[in-house]
């Protein structure tokens, strides 16, 4: 009898320490990315071999506030997008870069990437994790190399307890920070603006930005689609082409002459803070930008949307409401949530 | 009634405490793929002169290519892959230039893999080993791999500092720079099994780029590092450049 207890016992004893894992799991917080009301879905899943956690989110926020990874430790991603602009450059047509340059063109906000299938003006960029590789390496931005950044990281303590707590193997490499980069970009939304609550029955629209609203719907909407306002593709909306950087757009990309001048159309999510507008910052206003439309599209191009080819008539009454409605899709809960700030 | 506890009891102790690494062991590799640079008759010798057909010289300082997805087929037509076959070959890494894995003893006949990264890695984020963007083979502004890339230097060169610069991409459309290569294995077939090492020494002559399917001249193209028409021909080039050179067994 005795015996017979024992070797239950043992055999408990066993079976218990079956279930404890030579080494401690490692704890991960999964996150789920919203997906608002009436929102289509992402056209890929960016997060499918890059699981989004809190862990990984922010290692990717510490990496992005970090001036250390750009050469002569000036320039952060945040830098040049900064939060209370909606991630672009504040009141900037280009944005500084290493040893007094400037960028080519102008930084956009970043918010709703995952919406996204391209990214940059021209597309050429086809996935988030591979992005910052751009700017890590553009002389004109942060100037840097992969080995410079690892070596920098490897040699902070800090970074090795995040990358230990965001990956299972703790390993501090390329793949690893531009995926915790992504999770922190992927994760920037905007839903809260004051057109989404209106959406939400939450607040209502004022007399003019519902006329203006209109007016959207009419003029804007087919390329600057809602609930995103923009359908990701590459459109010529007739600006004539730039001299100095003699920038192609999507043509760059593909080497297809039909493509001449066709950029992707911008998100209008956070319009009123993303001033100067277009790929090259050249339009300062908005009221300059619906004049554009109105006025002085380049009709001569031949790639000029065909949507555009008659321009768009705007009386001046639509203009003012067309603005007031174009300011209530400021996110301002995206521009001070403490989730995407500085971390400390 | 003590027995079967203790047959229990035994049971237990073999499930757990068997190391898992013994369920998922490694087969040992017992192929070898290796891959010697040529320029004409000789092996390469970085930054030493060389001529083309068209009597151009040159010099090449630094050449890298991927190979990747590497199968052999059987003589019963079955091909057999390697896992997560993605390699660099890089002249200045003699480690870089060899192989090894394990295949299913067989008979092969043919031997298969792409110069390049396969469309699908090139658009599915951050990847780690050879395919490292650290590795100086992924472009930033257009993304994708640099499938093959060759610099040096000739006298007949109008770019600067007389460079030759051919850094070839684009894995999609008309001008794809990824291209399928298929060797027959000579003195076929070669059996393949657990007992021996099988080493495939492939030649990699880069005198094929100036004159095979298009012509390409120092003169007129010294320098090509976007994907597009150039970047096409050059990679239907580099598709006659490799043949196997000799099989070793041991
Ligand atoms: C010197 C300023 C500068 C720095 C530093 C910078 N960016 Fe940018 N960013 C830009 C500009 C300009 C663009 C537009 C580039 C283009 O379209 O060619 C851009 C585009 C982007 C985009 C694409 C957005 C879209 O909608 O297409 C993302 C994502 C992004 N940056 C993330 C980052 C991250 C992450 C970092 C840090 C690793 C970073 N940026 C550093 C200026 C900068
Ligand atoms: C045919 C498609 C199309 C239509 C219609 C259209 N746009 Fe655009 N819009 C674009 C494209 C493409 C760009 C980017 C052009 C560039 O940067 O070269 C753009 C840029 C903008 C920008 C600058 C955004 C930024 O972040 O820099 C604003 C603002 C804008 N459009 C507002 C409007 C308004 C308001 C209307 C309706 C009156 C409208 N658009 C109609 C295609 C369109």
């Amino acid at each position: 009898m005795k015996i017979k207890i024992t070797i239950s016992l043992l055999l408990i004893v066993l079976m218990a320490s079956a279930f404890i894992p030579h080494q401690p799991p490692h704890k991960l917080t999964y996150l789920k990315l919203v997906i608002p009301k009436g929102w289509p879905q992402p056209p890929t899943n960016i997060f499918a071999t890059n699981p989004l956690t809190e862990e990984g989110f922010q290692l990717g926020r510490k990496l992005f506030y970090d001036a250390r990874l750009s050469r002569d430790s000036n320039f952060s991603c945040a830098g040049c997008h900064q939060q209370f602009a909606a991630f672009a450059t504040y009141d900037h047509d280009f944005s500084h870069g290493f040893n007094n340059s400037f960028t080519t063109r102008n930084a956009p906000g970043l918010f709703n990437i995952a919406w996204q299938k391209e990214l940059h003006w021209d597309g050429g960029v086809n996935h988030i994790e591979v992005q910052p590789l751009s700017p890590f390496t553009a002389a004109n931005e942060m100037a840097t190399t992969l080995p410079e950044i690892l070596k920098k990281l490897k040699a902070d303590t800090a970074y090795a307890r995040l990358f230990k707590n965001a990956f299972a193997d703790g390993m501090i490499n390329s793949q690893h920070m531009l995926k915790a980069l992504a999770q922190f970009t992927g994760s920037i939304q905007s839903y809260n603006s004051k057109y989404d609550k209106v959406k939400r029955g939450e607040d209502s629209f004022t007399v003019s930005e519902a006329l203006g609203y209109k007016t959207f719907m009419a003029s804007c909407n087919s390329c600057h689609r809602e609930p995103l306002f923009t359908d990701n593709s590459f459109r010529n909306n007739g600006l004539p082409l730039n001299k100095k950087w003699m920038d192609k757009g999507r043509m760059t990309i593909t080497g297809n002459l039909a493509d001449s001048l066709k950029f992707k159309v911008p998100s209008l999510r956070n319009i009123s803070l993303t001033f100067p507008y277009m790929h090259d910052g050249r339009v300062v206003s908005l009221g300059k930008v619906i004049d554009h439309y109105r006025n002085s599209i380049d009709t001569a191009q031949p790639t000029l949307d065909m949507l555009l080819k008659k321009r768009i008539a705007i009386s001046d009454q639509e203009k003012v409401d067309l603005i007031s409605f174009l300011l209530t899709l400021k996110d301002d809960v995206l521009t001070h949530d403490p989730r995407f700030k500085q971390p400390n | 009634m003590m027995k079967p506890a203790l047959c229990l009891l035994i049971f237990f102790c073999v499930i757990f405490l068997l190391p898992p690494a013994t369920v998922n062991a490694q087969q040992q590799p017992n192929i070898k793929i290796s891959f010697i640079n040529y320029a004409g008759n000789q092996p390469l010798v970085p930054d030493s002169l060389y001529a083309n057909c068209w009597k151009e010289n040159y010099s090449v300082s630094r050449l890298k290519y991927y190979i990747s997805n590497i199968a052999l087929q059987t003589s019963n037509q079955k091909w057999n892959a390697e896992q997560n076959s993605y390699h660099l070959v890089d002249e200045s890494d003699s480690l870089s230039k060899n192989f090894s894995f394990y295949l299913p003893s067989g008979n092969y006949t043919t031997l298969s893999f792409l110069i390049g990264v396969d469309s699908l890695k090139n658009v599915s984020g951050a990847q780690t080993g050879a395919l490292d963007p650290l590795n100086s083979m992924f472009w930033t502004w257009n993304s994708g791999y640099i499938m093959f890339k060759m610099e040096g230097t000739s006298p007949q060169s109008a770019a600067v500092n007389n460079k030759i610069e051919y850094h070839i991409g684009g894995f999609s459309g008309v001008d794809n720079a990824v291209k399928k290569i298929r060797l027959q294995l000579a003195g076929i077939p070669v059996a393949i099994n657990n007992k021996s090492i099988t080493e495939i020494i492939i030649r990699a002559n880069i005198d094929k780029l100036w004159n095979a399917a298009t012509v390409l001249k120092i003169t007129e193209t010294p320098v090509c590092t976007i994907p597009g028409p150039l970047a096409g021909r050059i990679a239907a080039n580099y598709t006659t450049m490799f043949d196997v050179l000799k099989i070793v067994q041991r």
